[in-house]
């Protein structure tokens, strides 16, 4: 489209001055003043240019798309699902997350952003419409009598070999995501719990689970509950509830803590044989080695593919960064694992652009950042545009999570005995896992990650509710500062956004980079602002 | 071939508007103000007026 070129440069050129990056480097505005203050509602969308405009607005049309496509599976069910889940009305905010993620973002990572986006949004709902359709509180479907519901930690992969059976995560839906899209939804939940006499400095994401459970809002289908003991033993203690109020046989796969341990794997590996065991014995079908092959080969694609990301990573020509493999991944791992196929195809199409770029020596933002960071520790879920905030803001480019180091190991497609040897590796290395939970040796490894993909800055999400990670911050820190790396601890409630607000983490970050980095930020704007009744 | 041409017209008429409405829509903000202002608001007070099954 050599034809347009022309146009669409005169177009821009007469528009800049709407363009808030534009506006930011020239004095004359920035990235926060477009919207409303405290609710975060824009006045108007972001002008990016002609074709990085047309670009978003056709994610735009597809996202609207994607939610059409959940909506014709089950009008009546999707309807009643609005009515009856506080949780469900907060996907109605995903527009809104869109857009706060995209923010700045321009040429290749806003489409490859975009990318990975649309792949969650449609792969979630076409999934969430799944099981509202078969959700037994509205009278279940044809298939709710096939669908394994699990505890999220746990992932998928070992459960697709049951052929025509449906595993789908007990919380992913209507806890975790929701947390990224609507930073008040789980606080009603959390003090549903603490209602009922659970202490208020619980961690707020097992608080906000046991609300859910207490408040009857998880969604119900399936023989049986599948629970785990992962990530952490807090995560133990709401599974109880999830399996006390579920009323169906139940089943805890319990993961081994400290996974680097080779006598552990063989402890994963003999529960996740009894979990096996235990589904074919309610079900009554036959474990099909064929079948998980079929998925495992798709998750060893996904992870060969993760693995070639992480080279490009390493250099200055990736265009994918920040929270955009962070959230893929994360969703990839806990709700897909090799069960849905598009997040193949979208990899194949990510890892080539990825190539390209690098074959192209691209730069990503114009060069314009100046930290290569590692975002490390229990996220605040709450605040998921942090990574954008931080590049827009301070010129923090985030280059790798700790969500994107999950399982990676192969899976063997040949032989059953190797395949759950691999297996439980790759189910023990979960979310917070691989470099959470799982004694000193896991957590000191994030110093040897950041130097992998040549970070120049390290910052750990403190996750202020967590007894197990409290104990690990003076650690850290000494470990650190021993080794003489730039380190921010950036303090949040995880799941609850009253506790530590996005702008106390904000002014914490602030304090960092002017008090201890002497540096100036890039946009003003974004420096201070009220965003309390945002989504 | 007037009809295929009739056609074509129609054709680039409704997408035309097609187009105008909804970048309208996307410029503006439009969807998100009316989710946050009109139907959260809605929702929220059904929810709050529900009646849960709340135990452990």
């Amino acid at each position: 489209m050599k034809i347009l070129d022309k146009p669409i440069r005169f177009l821009d050129e007469k528009l800049r001055h709407f363009d808030p990056v534009w506006q930011s480097e020239n004095g004359t505005g920035g990235l926060r003043i477009r919207y409303n203050d405290k609710t975060g509602v824009a006045k108007y969308r972001e002008w990016r240019g002609m074709r990085d405009t047309m670009l978003d607005y056709a994610y735009w049309l597809k996202t609207w798309g994607a939610l059409s496509l959940m909506i014709v599976q089950a009008p009546v069910k999707i309807v009643k699902a609005l009515l009856e889940y506080r949780w469900f009305g907060s996907y109605l905010g995903a527009f809104m997350m869109l857009d706060r993620l995209m923010e700045g973002l321009r040429g290749e990572e806003l489409k490859v952003s975009h990318m990975q986006m649309h792949t969650v949004v449609s792969s979630m709902t076409q999934k969430l419409g799944f099981l509202l359709k078969n959700d037994e509180r509205f009278g279940g479907g044809p298939d709710t009598q096939n669908i394994i519901q699990y505890t999220e930690t746990i992932g998928p992969l070992w459960l697709t070999g049951f052929k025509g059976l449906y595993p789908l995560p007990l919380q992913t839906y209507s806890e975790f995501f929701v947390s990224y899209i609507d930073q008040h939804v789980l606080p009603y939940y959390i003090d549903v719990a603490e209602s009922f006499g659970l202490p208020a400095d619980a961690c707020a994401l097992c608080a906000s689970e046991t609300g859910l459970t207490f408040d009857d809002a998880l969604p119900s289908a399936g023989k049986v509950l599948i629970t785990s003991n992962m990530t952490c033993n807090a995560s133990e203690s709401k599974n109880m509830f999830e399996r006390a109020r579920a009323g169906k046989p139940d089943f805890a796969v319990a993961m081994a803590m400290l996974h680097n341990d080779p006598e552990g794997h063989t402890y994963s590996r003999k529960n996740l044989e009894e979990g096996i065991a235990f589904i074919e014995e309610h079900y009554g079908v036959k474990y099909d080695w064929d079948e998980f092959f079929k998925h495992a080969e798709w998750m060893n694609e996904q992870n060969t593919i993760e693995i070639e990301k992480w080279d490009y990573f390493r250099t200055e020509h990736s265009p994918l960064n920040g929270a955009f493999e962070i959230i893929y991944r994360m969703y990839e791992w806990q709700a897909v694992n090799g069960t849905d196929y598009k997040c193949n195809k979208n990899d194949r199409k990510v890892i080539e652009r990825m190539r390209r770029c690098y074959e192209s020596k691209y730069i990503p933002f114009d060069g314009k950042y100046r930290h290569r960071a590692i975002l490390w520790g229990p996220a605040a879920c709450y605040y998921a545009d942090l990574p954008t905030w931080l590049r827009n803001c301070w010129g923090i480019r985030v280059i790798f999570g700790l969500e994107c180091s999950m399982g990676h190991n192969m899976i063997n497609t040949e032989d059953p005995d190797l395949a759950m040897d691999d297996l439980a590796i790759f189910t023990e290395k979960n979310v917070m896992r691989n470099v959470g939970t799982g004694g000193w040796e896991t957590q000191k490894s994030m110093f040897e990650w950041g130097k992998l993909f040549n970070c120049d800055m390290y910052m750990i999400y403190d996750n202020i509710a967590c007894k197990g990670m409290n104990g690990f911050h003076g650690l850290m820190e000494e470990c650190a500062t021993a080794m003489g790396f730039k380190v921010v601890f950036v303090p949040n409630d995880l799941h609850d956004s009253r506790t530590v607000t996005r702008q106390d983490i904000r002014t914490h970050i602030n304090t960092y980079m002017t008090v201890v980095m002497g540096e100036e930020p890039l946009d003003t704007t974004l420096l201070e602002f009220d965003d309390s009744e945002a989504y | 071939m007037k009809s295929i041409l009739k056609f074509a017209g129609k054709l680039t008429a409704i997408g035309t508007i097609a187009f105008a409405g909804t970048f309208g829509i996307y410029m503006l903000n439009l969807e998100n103000k009316l989710i946050y202002y009109v139907v959260r608001p809605i929702l929220n007070k059904h929810y709050n007026a529900q009646v849960r099954d709340r135990r452990i």
